[in-house]
């Protein structure tokens, strides 16, 4: 990834628009752009969903793969979940090895929906010890306007729970629906101008500091968390953010569950 | 390629599978600015392929030593999605993509205008999220679309089609059934205002007599696609 | 593309013929001359951009739609300090290659080794573009009037070719904006745009730029 240049004006203008309580594009300090959600858009997979945030739009694909269990766990199918961030969403992007970046990005979706404990590993044991199922979440960024984050979380949840277990062309039985029990979602927060937003823009990103990302489950409860990028936050802060990722995951979870 | 034969794709009318003649093309949808942050972009449909384009330059190309003097560099970068395919793509090294990356970028350099910018780089990002057969034709004319979308000087856009064998018969532009079970394939990049190529290739086994009609096929699909693709930049469907 | 200085050039009046894509047949030659986005390709002109068409004074052109801004002389331009030497600074213009701001036409001389206490890596300057080599390089200068390091406000992009609008005929849109948003804005030839006042005066102006941005140029024929 090449680094871009951080304009320094950017940077002082953000701190100003904060001093203000005002962003870049007019919005409040926790508001959310413009989301749109659709699924089964692809194909050739077998759950698949479009996420827009304002000029962010990504991609999630799931696919199936029979895999041997591992030893000490002869009952259990898998989960792996990846990201890829190409050149194809941004200048910044080089082609080549995922960067440390996109690896950071489907790692921290992965923990999130897998410690949610929504996909059940024990049902995807297909023949205790000899076969399982491996659910292949792939994550797949089309343009990066920020917040890439939450854009793959919901996406990702979207298709996980538009997925169809291709059994019978696999051989191992009929078609089924993947089954998944709630909807963890993650709420991404940068500090911006020295306070923290909701929902940064590229721009935003550009100039700001580091992120939290929080991963909700349906009770509320914490599955995930991760800082990234360089700065320093209070407790207060978290407390403060950690409320708004409270009643915004509810939000986004009726919007999913009305799909 | 296997299974010479043993499967009727073709009826005794000349109707393929899907519903085609022998000459017609899938169906095609093209639209452009699929890609809001990018300088040029493209999303095009062909059956159920799907790839979305897009461009970034030409600006300055880092590192220095990648320059050249006298014109641009242009990148192509061909890439499957891990989605795209029946069996999951492993992400990573491939040697397909880099081939195609190539051809790409060696038909697109017949067209762009890269002596226009010295010492500068032109990004293609060609990102195929659903194939289908015949990826590498929807990558290229998409590719071409996308920088004529991106304001990129060029003579001419590039068409791509192919057309194949299968049953014996020669037909235009193979879906995925007709791909697996065919006995040849001819993709073509064909400059649509003059009829010039610039990019080929072919594997297979085709008589002299079968090889005319292949190649006439692709010469008339182009003008079909070329269509689609100027109502797609000049304000008709899709945008 | 129009010579003439003022962004409200007179490019509207002309005869619109339409949008044309590159490989598009536009005639004969006979006495006319190719302009913007024209070539002469076996004796006919032949479209090389996507853009809509026109004929003024015997020259053919293509008004292009989307476009990379490409500096031409005395242009005033907007950078961003890449990197510098100890006599050179690199300047990003928004153009396909960086310019160069050699120390004899920066703001002031400084000491060796102490260029960047002048301008850093990271600022913004308002320049004039003084050369542009046959090989592209193009050399800014930041001698003249107005010239000079921002050091306050923000600067707002807007692609180079949608400029005319924000300044409107005889710049009436501009001063307009100016007295609404009590704003100082400065819109350079690279389609950037200096706004420098009090914070809800820069909103007001970036929203105004915004709204031209998002609108669809190529519809409105």
């Amino acid at each position: 990834m090449s680094v871009p240049l951080v304009p320094k004006l950017l940077r002082a203008h953000l701190r100003e628009l904060a001093n203000d309580n005002k962003r870049l594009d007019d919005r409040g300090q926790w508001d959310s752009r413009n989301l749109e959600i659709e699924h089964s858009v692809l194909p050739r997979a077998e759950g698949s969903a479009k996420v827009r945030i304002g000029d962010t739009i990504v991609y999630a694909g799931v696919k199936f793969q029979i895999m041997t269990p591992y030893e000490d766990r002869p009952n259990q199918g898998g989960l792996m979940c990846s990201a890829e961030v190409r050149p194809l969403a941004g200048r910044k992007y080089e082609p080549g090895p995922p960067s440390a970046e996109s690896i950071e990005l489907g790692r921290v979706v992965d923990r999130g929906i897998r410690e949610s404990g929504c996909i059940d590993v024990d049902s995807l044991c297909i023949i205790p010890g000899e076969k399982a199922w491996q659910v292949i979440l792939d994550l797949f960024a089309v343009s990066d306007d920020g917040n890439l984050f939450d854009a793959f979380a919901i996406a990702g949840i979207v298709a996980l729970k538009q997925a169809i277990i291709p059994g019978e062309r696999f051989g191992v039985g009929e078609d089924s629906k993947l089954e998944v029990n709630g909807t963890p979602l993650m709420c991404s927060y940068h500090k911006v101008g020295g306070r923290f937003v909701y929902d940064a823009t590229f721009r935003e990103e550009l100039g700001g500091d580091e992120r939290i990302h929080i991963t909700l489950g349906d009770n509320g409860n914490v599955h995930s968390l991760q800082k990234g990028l360089k700065g320093i936050f209070t407790t207060s802060e978290f407390e403060e953010i950690m409320g708004h990722a409270l009643d915004r995951t509810k939000e986004i979870r009726e919007i999913i569950n009305t799909l | 390629m296997g299974g010479y034969g043993d499967v009727r794709m073709i009826d005794d009318n000349g109707m393929r599978m899907d519903g085609r003649g022998p000459g017609d093309l899938r169906e095609i949808f093209i639209e452009t600015g699929v890609v809001p942050v990018a300088d040029g972009s493209c999303r095009m449909i062909w059956g159920t392929n799907e790839a979305i384009v897009s461009i970034y330059g030409p600006m300055e190309a880092h590192p220095r030593k990648i320059q050249r003097q006298d014109s641009a560099v242009l990148a192509v970068e061909y890439n499957m999605a891990p989605f795209s395919t029946t069996d999951r793509m492993r992400p990573g090294f491939n040697r397909r993509s880099k081939e195609i990356s190539k051809v790409t970028k060696d038909a697109l350099e017949s067209v762009v205008l890269l002596e226009l910018y010295p010492r500068s780089k032109i990004q293609v990002n060609i990102e195929i999220i659903s194939a289908e057969a015949g990826t590498r034709c929807v990558g290229l004319t998409a590719a071409s679309v996308a920088l004529a979308d991106a304001g990129i000087p060029m003579t001419d856009l590039v068409v791509s089609v192919a057309s194949g064998k299968i049953n014996d018969i020669v037909v235009c532009d193979l879906n995925k059934e007709e791909d697996n079970y065919g006995e040849a394939d001819l993709p073509m990049g064909i400059l649509p205002n003059t009829g010039e190529l610039v990019f080929l290739q072919m594997d297979g086994d085709l008589s002299q007599e079968e090889f005319k009609q292949a190649w006439d096929y692709n010469m008339n699909a182009a003008s079909k696609v070329h269509e689609i693709m100027k109502k797609a930049l000049t304000g008709g469907d899709g945008e | 593309m129009s010579m003439s200085k003022s962004a409200d050039a007179p490019h509207r009046l002309e005869t619109k013929l339409g949008i044309v894509i590159p490989g598009d047949d536009l005639g004969e030659i006979n006495d006319k001359l190719a302009g913007h986005g024209v070539l002469e390709i076996n004796g006919r002109f032949t479209a090389v951009k996507r853009g809509i068409l026109s004929e003024k004074e015997k020259v053919v052109s293509v008004e292009p739609i989307h476009s990379k801004y490409t500096p031409r002389p005395s242009d005033l331009v907007i950078g961003y300090i890449e990197g510098c030497t100890n006599n050179i600074w690199f300047v990003d213009i928004g153009a396909p290659f960086n310019a160069i701001l050699p120390m004899s036409l920066g703001p002031s001389k400084a000491e060796f080794g102490g260029a960047r206490s002048v301008i850093d890596i990271g600022e913004a300057i308002i320049c004039r573009v003084q050369e542009v080599e046959e090989t592209h390089s193009s050399v800014v200068s930041m001698k003249g009037m107005g010239l000079r390091k921002i050091n306050s406000g923000i600067v707002e992009q807007l692609p180079p070719h949608l400029i005319g609008r924000i300044i409107g005929k005889g710049g009436k849109s501009l001063s307009k904006l100016k007295s609404n948003s009590e704003c100082r804005i400065v819109v350079a030839d690279n389609g950037r745009i200096w706004v420098d006042g009090d914070i809800s005066g820069i909103s007001k102006v970036r929203y105004t730029i915004s709204n031209l941005a998002n609108e669809n140029f190529g519809g409105e024929n």
